[in-house]
């Protein structure tokens, strides 16, 4: 791959900032630039529902100043991602277009899990440094704006992730609100972040200490990169060594924190190097890792230093293959769906089955379908995520597994994703319905999409009926697509007669959706 | 505090921030320009160099007017209280500036009227003024030349109960006259015309065999004075001069527009306060009381003159030709970058990335920075060029070469300091003209000066995209490297690179990097990194480590800066400054500052270079900057610090610094009295750094030459 120069902008709430990138096989990833300007879109679209038209001129302002840097290092390649403050505005779809109109430049808005991810990803692949620290219990720490994302690992794996509505700017509005002044902020903020963290600690934690908290976030990172103030502004503990860039020991931290409310407001911005307006900002990060760390028993922090920037490049910089061996995402997300299905009392054995069953019908219907690598990943995810619903109601399974499936976050897939997965395990049990009333349960998705999860439920609906005993009877059945049959070879001495006699009505909604009829066939195994 | 509390003080430790181990900052500048005039009496020198060097003193003299002299009596006139670095008033300082002054201006016109006017008298070059000095012939050539080119643009004004008292512009010459009308009732007028500047004010006669004869504008004017005024009699008249508060009072806040705002503020210039009044010594007095009357000027702002006003003339005189013999032609300059040679048929870039390049100019010639730009600018590869601009010359090929770039679709962007003091005219100009063309151009930051002295070359490459900086410590100005000592420096290495792009972005209003790889920039890190280097020395020398300071800068008056450097003596570190021109450190006092030496150097060259030497514990560290130790550098200014840290760099500056502080030509020590003493001895053991700088470089370039030139040629026929 020749090299390519890539602009990522992310329109956050508090900042809009642009990194360019040049990218190569080669020589991998480099950043070239990296421009920020301060732009208050969070107060406003939190507080009212919408942006106004000054605030969409400002943005307008900034990506056309954007577009100089960018001709700078002539780039070719622009994605531009919106967070929070443009999610949560009403017209965001109108403001969109007008910035596309005046600029050119199309802003992709992306969901809480989506930008994340994206996180991760720039976390992930940044620094050697990463597998490493997972090695050991650790979890990722995502402040932002408007909540916190906490990401757990195990065994290299990322299994669990939760978002706390408790990000910096909703904490300092509260506190404003309270009329609370920064004395008081330590006891506040650990009182507000406390109560939802002991409900984190007790659901996802339980008796687990994290070694290693990994830092995401734009106020306490970039002091944690800074060796000036790692060395002079009270991280260094008595005793302890001089921290290296990035990485502050929990008790140096707290250390650092304290000292932080022991200094005065101006001699804190001056040692900080922070803006005066922004001081009460990094106070209140510090604050809120200090409370993470306490409750998870962290020994050390890690901030690599990675913005949305970052993650938006590495993901490109992946899908054109310009990184070399890196952690395995794909990896992360399954692990994230059999936890959820585990907390629900899934039975691992009989998900991985089916989730295995699936994806075998997928390959073997390659030549059909016409679904990517990305759908056959959804299909996984939703064989593994089948019967979730269960731990509610054995009755409703549909509607449950629906539910549970939309109200737990899935790092990695994207709003419409989870969507695709959720309605594909609903229609397992349900009779998918006719276009119109679809429409009302995936309003935003277009033909493509809807086509899509209409086929991920008819092999879905296959692999499940293949196991309608939950004795694994088809667990080396072998597919084999001919003509417009697709066999199905059960290698088995069990008695599949169940399974055989009650095939007929999920095959023929597999055969009305890809004109391939499926047939069980027995051949005992030796 | 008391003298005997004082007294207990220092027997302890001694209060590094008492006054008396300050000099005032004006006073510590008229020291210089006093240096200055030293030269032009030098014997040593050749004779024009003198006249040269006599010449500078004065324009010198008219900025610190404009500048200093107006802001203290603003200071006066605001009732300012505070007291400066050296525990002096605005009033205490005014009053010792004029006084110096005078004598400072006796001392100007005794240079010129005992020495130098002698001394061309009897190289055959004489000024004649009054009629009785000229030929008959002379006095037809004046008659001629006054009716054909000067009269036809004097403009004489007549000043009465109708017509008010017309502006007289700064720094122009003028000659008053007090007239009455023929025939009249005897009553006096005051009558005043401008000694054109559009005409040249040195005038040469045609050549009558007696040697070289010139004469001045004003005194052509004076003598055709009746021309001027027909129906009047002169009772009489002499030239006179006007210095006014030139500081240019810009609320930037405000100023919507920043640009239209200079060049309002540029014309208001001309109205400022009359703050120096120069007379001809002879003038009558009617005509003194008239004219000091009319400016509001006191006794102590007017300077009798025993000779021609505005010494500035003599420049121009310098630069008639004829008189090269005169001149000084020891100091070479202009000498070729080894590493840079034959730049026509070399690639620049190609250059640069086989390793850092650092050029000392002038001896060394600045064109390769030239040719960066030029070449930068028609290379398909470069993407964008980004550079800040202070001063620049008049006709400036970098200027032209940025119009070409962004012509050609290159993405440039262009500081241009719109407020650079005395050049704002001069850089709305040329500001505009690069808009024109194409250039994203930026007028500078609200309430900071850039200073900085910097260049960015993007350019994509086979196989990446690569950047290329310069940095330097003199402005982009190609007229001015000739005759400045500057170091710059040529480097495509990533981190310099990512620093300059940092660099440009806070220029361009994004916020702040949040690192710095080499680069401390003013005014948010730069003192404060200054102070560490400082503090670090200080506390190597109390662990009985290897410490020592090589500072060389214009201009040294940050006090925090001398309290670490007083600081830093008293804890042993060894500490020698080259400071050229304002010091208000104080060197060799007792307890204080016993292991600081200040020696300054005023030479051919103007010095201008700032290097900075840290011992750090026997791995030397070597800084390059735009700014000197002052205020205005650290605290108001954008300015660069950048490391020099290729072993041949470090190696070419501590070379520079040590020759420096070998001098003993140019070099004048600072003694702990603030005075200046020269130490040249005899003749054996003299060392004059500028001369040896030229010679080196010329030796390095021929030596490049043979270098290149081994290869033996086979003799072809001549006929083949």
């Amino acid at each position: 791959m020749a090299s390519q120069v890539c602009a990522a902008i992310d329109v956050g709430s508090y900042e809009i900032a642009m990194k360019i990138y040049e990218i190569g096989s080669k020589k991998g990833i480099r950043e070239l630039d990296h421009v920020r300007v301060g732009v208050d879109l969070g107060s406003e679209s939190y507080a009212t529902g919408r942006l106004s038209a000054n605030r969409v001129s400002e943005i307008i302002r900034i990506l056309r100043e954007f577009d100089r840097e960018m001709k700078t290092w002539g780039v070719t390649v622009v994605r531009a991602c919106g967070t929070s403050a443009l999610r949560e505005s009403e017209n965001v779809d109108m403001i969109l277009e007008r910035i596309e109109k005046s600029t050119g430049i199309k802003i992709e808005l992306l969901s809480n899990s989506e930008q994340r991810f994206l996180d991760y990803k720039a976390t992930a692949l940044k620094s050697d440094l990463f597998e490493k620290i997972i090695s050991k219990p650790s979890a990722i720490v995502d402040i932002g704006g408007g909540s916190i994302q906490i990401s757990l690992f195990d065994d290299d794996r990322l299994v669990t992730t939760q978002n706390l509505k408790l990000g910096v700017l909703r904490i300092h509005e509260m506190l404003q609100t309270l009329g609370a002044g920064t004395l008081r902020y330590g006891a506040l903020v650990a009182e507000l972040v406390g109560a939802q963290l002991s409900v984190f600690s007790r659901m996802y934690l339980s008796d687990r200490r994290i070694k290693n908290v990994i830092l995401v976030d734009d106020y306490v990172s970039p002091l944690m990169q800074n060796p000036r103030i790692l060395t002079d502004s009270g991280f260094l503990v008595e005793g302890g060594d001089v921290p290296d860039k990035g990485h502050v020991s929990a008790a140096g931290f707290i250390h650092f924190i304290d000292h932080v409310h022991d200094e005065s407001r101006g001699k804190n911005a001056e040692k900080l190097g922070v803006s005066y307006e922004n001081l009460p900002l990094v106070y209140i990060s510090g604050l809120i890792i200090k409370c993470i760390a306490k409750e998870m028993g962290a020994e050390d922090l890690w901030a690599p230093g990675v913005t949305l920037c970052d993650g938006i490049a590495w993901e490109y910089a992946e899908k054109k293959g310009a990184l070399g061996k890196h952690h395995d995402f794909e990896k992360d997300i399954i692990a994230s769906a059999y936890n959820i299905s585990t907390r629900f009392r899934g039975n691992k054995k009989r998900s991985e089955l089916i989730g295995d069953l699936a994806v075998r019908i997928f390959d073997a219907m390659k030549p059909v379908h016409g679904l990517d690598e990305r759908e056959r990943l959804l299909l996984r995810i939703a064989a593994i995520l089948h019967d979730c619903g269960k731990y509610i109601s054995m009755i409703n399974l549909g509607e449950t597994s629906y539910s549970i499936i939309m109200g737990s976050e899935i790092i990695g897939l994207s709003h419409r994703e989870r969507q695709t997965v959720a309605a594909a395990v609903r229609y397992i049990y349900t009779k998918v319905p006719p276009p119109d009333s679809l429409d009302r349960v995936v309003e935003q998705f277009d033909d493509r999409m809807r086509l899509t999860l209409i086929k991920l439920t008819a092999m879905l609906r296959v692999a499940t009926g293949l196991d309608r005993s939950h004795l694994k009877k088809f667990k080396k059945a072998v597919f084999t697509l001919e003509g417009d049959e697709l066999y199905i070879t059960a290698n088995t001495i069990e008695d599949t007669t169940l399974e055989s006699g009650l095939f007929d009505d999920r095959a023929g909604f597999f055969e009305e959706v890809f004109g391939v009829r499926p047939i069980i066939r027995r051949k005992d195994a030796k | 505090m008391t003298d005997t509390g004082k007294r207990k003080k220092k027997t302890a430790a001694p209060d590094i921030h008492d006054p008396s181990y300050y000099a005032n900052r004006e006073l510590s500048w008229i020291a210089f320009d006093e240096r200055c005039l030293y030269e032009a009496r030098d014997e040593e020198n050749p004779l024009f160099e003198r006249i040269k060097f006599l010449s500078i003193t004065a324009s010198n003299l008219d900025e610190f007017f404009m500048v200093r002299v107006a802001s203290l009596k603003d200071m006066v006139n605001a009732g300012y209280k505070k007291r400066d670095i050296a525990g002096m008033t605005a009033g205490e300082q005014l009053e010792a500036v004029e006084n110096k002054l005078h004598s400072f201006v006796e001392e100007q016109y005794s240079t010129w009227n005992d020495i130098l006017l002698p001394r061309l008298g009897k190289e055959g070059l004489a000024f004649v003024k009054n009629d009785g000095d000229l030929s008959e012939s002379e006095k037809d050539f004046v008659d001629r030349y006054f009716d054909e080119f000067v009269y036809p643009v004097l403009t004489p004004m007549a000043v009465d109960s109708s017509r008010p008292f017309p502006l007289i512009r700064n720094k122009t010459i003028n000659i008053g006259a007090l007239v009455t009308k023929k025939g009249g009732d005897g009553e006096i007028e005051f009558a005043t015309v401008q000694v054109p500047g559009v005409i040249n004010r040195v005038i040469e006669l045609p050549d009558g065999g007696e040697g070289r004869r010139f004469m001045l504008l004003e005194d052509m004017i004076l003598r055709g004075m009746p021309k001027l005024f027909l129906n009047y009699d002169i009772v009489c008249c002499g030239a006179y001069r006007v210095g006014r508060n030139a500081d240019l009072s810009i609320d930037e806040d405000e100023a919507e527009d920043l640009l239209k705002e200079i060049e309002k503020q540029l014309k208001l210039r001309q109205w400022g306060q009359a703050i120096r009044l120069e007379v001809v010594e002879d003038i009558d007095d009617r005509l003194l009381k008239h004219i000091k009357g009319e400016l509001e000027v006191a006794d102590s702002e007017i300077y009798r003159i025993d000779g021609p006003l505005d010494l500035t003339f003599l420049m121009k005189l310098y630069s008639l030709p004829g008189f090269e013999g005169y001149k000084e032609s020891r100091y070479i300059s202009g000498q070729p970058v080894p590493a840079l040679k034959d730049l026509d048929q070399q690639d620049i870039f190609a250059r640069i990335r086989e390793g850092d390049i650092l050029m000392h100019h002038p001896y060394e010639t600045f064109d390769p920075v030239v040719r960066f730009v030029e070449r930068a600018a028609v290379d398909d590869s470069v993407l964008a060029i980004k550079q800040t601009l202070y001063r620049v010359s008049g006709n400036s090929p970098i200027i032209a070469a940025l119009e070409r770039a962004a012509e050609r679709g290159k993405q440039v962007s262009v500081l241009v300091e719109l407020k650079a003091r005395f050049d704002e005219e001069h850089n709305i100009v040329w500001a505009k003209r690069l808009e024109h063309a194409g250039c994203h151009v930026i007028y500078g930051l609200v309430g900071l000066k850039t200073h900085c002295k910097i260049t960015l070359v993007v350019r994509r490459e086979e196989d990446q995209i690569r950047r290329y900086v310069h940095l330097g410590t003199g402005n982009y100005n190609d007229s001015t490297a000739k005759l400045y000592t500057d170091v710059g420096l040529f480097t495509c290495a990533e981190d310099y690179g990512e620093d300059a792009t940092a660099v440009f972005n806070m220029l361009s209003g994004y916020s702040e990097p949040l690192v710095w790889n080499k680069l401390a920039l003013a005014p948010l890190w730069l003192k404060d990194r200054v102070i560490s280097l400082i503090r670090r020395e200080t506390a190597n020398a109390a662990m009985g480590l290897p410490a020592r300071i090589i500072a060389k800068m214009n201009s040294l008056c940050h006090e925090e800066v001398i309290a670490e450097l007083y600081e830093a003596s008293r804890k042993g570190v060894k500490i020698d400054l080259i400071v050229r021109g304002i010091c208000c450190l104080r060197a060799g006092i007792p307890g204080v500052s016993e292991n600081i030496t200040v020696r300054s150097i005023v030479g051919n060259f103007l010095e201008h270079s700032r290097i900075f030497y840290f011992e750090n514990a026997g791995n030397p560290e070597l800084y390059l900057s735009s700014a000197d130790w002052m205020p205005r550098n650290l605290e108001r200014r954008v300015e660069i610090m950048f490391p020099v840290e290729k072993e041949m760099g470090k190696e070419k500056l501590i070379h520079i610094l040590k020759t420096e502080l070998a001098d003993t030509e140019k070099a004048r020590i600072l003694e702990p009295d603030n005075s200046y003493r020269s130490i040249r001895g005899d003749s054996a053991s003299r060392v004059d750094s500028q001369r040896i700088f030229g010679d080196e470089a010329a030796a390095a370039a021929v030596s490049e030459d043979r270098e290149k030139t081994r290869v033996f040629e086979p003799m072809t026929s001549p006929v083949g």
